[in-house]
């Protein structure tokens, strides 16, 4: 009776043993680094933390998304290194921070234009500005209104916490208050999943978030794509951030990895993703 | 009552028993159904060759030589489409044309100034050239068909031809020669568009085959490698063959799919043979081979999960279980010992209850937020998130079950028990210890199993105290201060905010059934325990 039971707790152990014991159980910790914030800086983020940890597997990078204002938050409660954010510190985040002794520094690794997504069955190809803010502020109900089908728009929209959400704010509503009848999802992901699965929704997304299951329109009868945004004619486009608290110590892995997009090899990631290299490399 | 109607009550009765263990089960089927099944399929499935490559490079595992004669293999059923593409290029990106031209012109002066020739001769030489050269250079950047022949057939018939035999000029001859040829086979008036679906072209390929042979290493691991699994392959090759294209000609509805065969696009050129060539040899072409992924558990993610296993979420979720059990078990019991044997039964008792039931009813979000802003922002139990912050979070989370479980347990014990050791002559602790508590551990067991498959599977108290998308797997002593990947945080995290959402799902349902296979082993494990225990007690008694 007794060995079974032993057997058993063995059994628990070994299973543990197998995850314990597998890296040599010698050694100092590794040092960290901890990136929290935007989601839209988060692909960046978790492509150059792999990166980086491939070439230097000392350092343990993780790497969370919580959106941009959780990530000035982490950075001001001093609980992460890196906060990665879709939109500038507001003027609050920054009083709050330097009141805790802590400086943020930006350091802008990618700029990105913010895609105003539609099902790729809707008909609407090319949308202006004042479109798109008519039905975000629920003046515009329907889509053949702005030349679709007769169909009730779905609205999308990101939740407040988001950059992106306080970048479309501020391009596209000009501070108006969008639309009760919006419904707020989590993260750039989540929204295009939900244009994808319903025919009559709009939404906004990072460049990165494009693929073949959503269609981006023109904005202004501009398309979205690199040129047009890195050469400032589309009208919807943000800078994106890396704050840390202030400028890191040369030579430390933080200062290495948040100036990775300097190089050659950063902005190649960057522009892999979808992104759009500060320089032309 | 009558005695029909009693047996009536009693039938229906039964037959409402019987029915709603029918939605039961059928409602397991339903939910557990498709996750084993389509969670197996990251674990058995077919691996191109791709797979063995990536899997070769990455992880270094496979045998060398055979890898090398799949990829062999491949690469020379795939030379044909290779081929075909570039000869198809050279009538559309005329760059390389343009760029081999003026090196050969450049050739020539060099070659004609080394010449021992009178200047006048010489001269003429050089003029002739010039004027055949800026001919072709013409002739590449134009579109007219018709223009472009005529100046092509100029240049052949020249009559000074001969006199470049045997010099560096006779390599442009050739030039103008192939290129006449290709000009027969493509419409040049369609160049840009050609253009433009080429590069779509070429973009799908690489993602069903991975770069071409003359592009340089891609830097991320998802574009280095074609399609790893057959399955996704197949959907790839339909991109490849097909367009998506919306047909929104019934202006009263929303438009409607239409896959338009990408071999119309490239009709009567050498590429359009490419895609009959590619449906009937695709199984050369990436070679699929089942194979057994169980490493999918010890393998670590790479590129965020788009290759490799799970390593560090399964071993984070077996850190926070393990690490909130730690804490709850003993804070628990102690409680519910507490509660039970020693609180005198007065309003602050009852309120004490009171509280520990409305705190099973809080909602886990809750916990998330309470544990960021005391364990971790007042507190400072690690500087950032960390294993120990979620795993305390998580004990507080499952404190009241374990508590409510131990209380229950510890009064099933009959009195007589305790009656009996205290007139043995045992003090209060002695006879809590040793008595009453080996006899209500079954029922503590049955807590502590129900609080533990409740904190591997929760989401919400980790997201801000533990979890985090990407990082490596913790060693012991580095869950006091980093944080981890966490199986049920990482499958939301993936099923929602990842970019590639679609490209994943087998590593989605792979993680969900192991987490779910997870829970049912620890579950299991203590299922037998506790038999085991309530044996020996029954056996004494």
């Amino acid at each position: 009776m007794k060995t079974i039971t032993i057997l058993a707790v063995f059994t628990v152990l070994c299973c543990l043993g197998i995850f314990l014991v597998n890296p040599a159980l010698a050694g100092n910790p590794r040092s960290k680094i901890v990136v929290d914030g935007s989601t839209t800086v988060g692909p960046i983020a978790k492509s150059f933390a792999e990166y980086y940890m491939r070439m230097n597997p000392v350092v343990n990078i993780t790497v969370s998304e919580s959106g941009s204002g959780n990530g000035a938050k982490s950075l001001i409660n001093g609980t992460c290194d890196v906060a990665n954010m879709s939109r500038f510190m507001k003027e609050k985040e920054f009083k709050a921070a330097v009141d805790k002794g802590i400086f943020p520094v930006a350091h802008v690794v990618a700029v990105d234009g913010i895609a105003i997504i539609v099902h790729p069955s809707n008909r609407v190809k090319s949308l202006t500005i004042e479109q798109v803010r008519d039905i975000y502020l629920g003046k515009t109900k329907n889509w053949n209104k702005v030349g679709g089908t007769n169909k009730r728009i779905v609205i999308i929209s990101r939740d407040t916490n988001s950059g992106t959400y306080e970048t479309f704010e501020k391009l596209v509503m000009k501070k108006q208050k969008i639309t009760q009848n919006a419904e707020y999802v989590g993260s750039n992901g989540a929204i295009r999943t939900r244009v994808q699965s319903t025919k009559a929704a709009i939404g906004y997304v990072g460049l990165g978030f494009i693929d073949k299951s959503v269609k981006a329109v023109k904005i202004d009868n501009i398309y979205p794509d690199n040129n047009s945004v890195s050469s400032g004619k589309y009208p919807i486009a943000r800078p994106l951030f890396m704050f840390t608290n202030g400028y890191p110590k040369l030579g430390t892995h933080l200062h290495a990895f948040v100036t990775l997009y300097l190089s050659e090899k950063g902005q190649e990631i960057i522009e892999s993703i979808g992104f759009i290299p500060i320089t032309k490399y | 009552m009558k005695l029909q109607t009693r047996k009536l009550l009693d039938k229906s009765f039964t037959g409402l028993n019987l029915f709603s263990a029918f939605l039961l089960i059928s409602a397991l089927i339903i939910v557990l159904g498709p996750i084993f099944f389509k969670g197996i399929g990251a674990f058995v499935f077919k691996g191109t060759v791709e797979y063995r490559r990536m899997i070769f490079d990455q992880f270094g595992r496979g045998n060398k030589e055979k890898i090398f004669k799949e990829i062999a293999y491949s690469q020379k059923a795939r030379k044909f489409i290779y081929d075909n593409i570039s000869d198809f290029e050279k009538g559309i990106i005329v760059k390389s044309y343009i760029k081999e031209t003026k090196k050969i012109y450049k050739e020539y002066k060099e070659y004609l100034s080394s010449l021992e020739l009178p200047n006048p001769h010489k001269n003429e030489l050089r003029r002739k050239s010039r004027s055949l050269y800026s001919l072709f250079i013409k002739a590449l950047e134009s579109t007219d068909k018709e223009k472009v022949e005529n100046i092509l057939n100029q240049i052949l018939s020249d009559p000074y031809r001969k006199r470049f035999d045997s010099t560096p000029m006779t390599k442009m001859f050739h030039l103008v020669t192939r290129y006449s040829e290709i000009v027969n086979q493509v419409d040049l008036s369609n160049r840009e568009v050609y253009l433009e679906n080429l590069i779509d072209l070429k973009d799908q390929l690489r993602t069903l085959l991975g770069p071409f042979p003359k592009d340089p290493k891609p830097i991320l691991p998802r574009n280095q490698y074609g399609q790893t699994r057959w399955d996704r392959s197949l959907v790839k090759l339909n991109d490849v063959l097909f367009i998506e294209k919306y047909d929104y000609s019934d202006s009263s509805e929303m438009g409607q799919i239409v896959q338009y065969p990408r071999s119309e696009i490239f009709k009567g050129t050498t590429v359009e043979h490419i895609f009959s060539y590619l449906e009937d040899n695709r199984e050369s072409i990436l070679l699929p081979k089942t194979v057994f992924y169980w490493r999918f558990f010890t393998d670590v993610p790479l590129d965020s999960n788009i290759f490799g296993g799970i390593k560090p979420a399964i071993l984070g979720t077996f850190y926070l279980t393990f690490g909130a059990l730690l804490f709850s078990i003993p804070l628990g019991i102690i409680a519910a010992i507490y509660l039970t044997e020693f609180a005198k039964e007065n309003w602050l008792i009852q309120l004490i209850r009171t509280c520990i039931g409305t705190l099973a009813g809080v909602p886990s979000i809750v916990f998330g937020l309470f544990g960021l802003a005391f364990f971790i922002n007042t507190i400072h139990v690690s500087s950032s998130k960390s294993v120990l912050a979620g795993s305390m979070t998580l004990a507080i989370l499952v404190l009241p079950t374990v508590i409510r479980a131990s209380e229950e347990a510890i009064r099933t014990v009959p009195h007589t028990y305790k009656e009996a050791s205290l007139s043995l002559g045992a003090s209060r602790w002695r006879a809590v210890l040793t008595v009453i508590l080996p006899a209500a551990l079954p029922g503590i067991l049955t807590g502590i199993i129900i609080s533990m498959g409740r904190a591997a599977g929760e989401t919400a108290p980790i997201i801000f105290t533990a979890a985090v998308s990407v990082g490596q797997p913790l060693k012991l002593w580095e869950t006091l201060s980093q944080a981890t990947p966490a199986l049920s945080w990482n499958i939301y995290n993936l099923c929602t905010e990842h970019e590639a959402v679609d490209e994943i799902r087998h590593v989605q349902y792979g993680m969900v059934l192991t987490l779910v296979l997870l829970v049912l082993l620890i579950n299991i494990i203590a299922i037998i325990l506790r038999a085991r225990i309530n044996k020996r007690l029954i056996g004494r008694t």
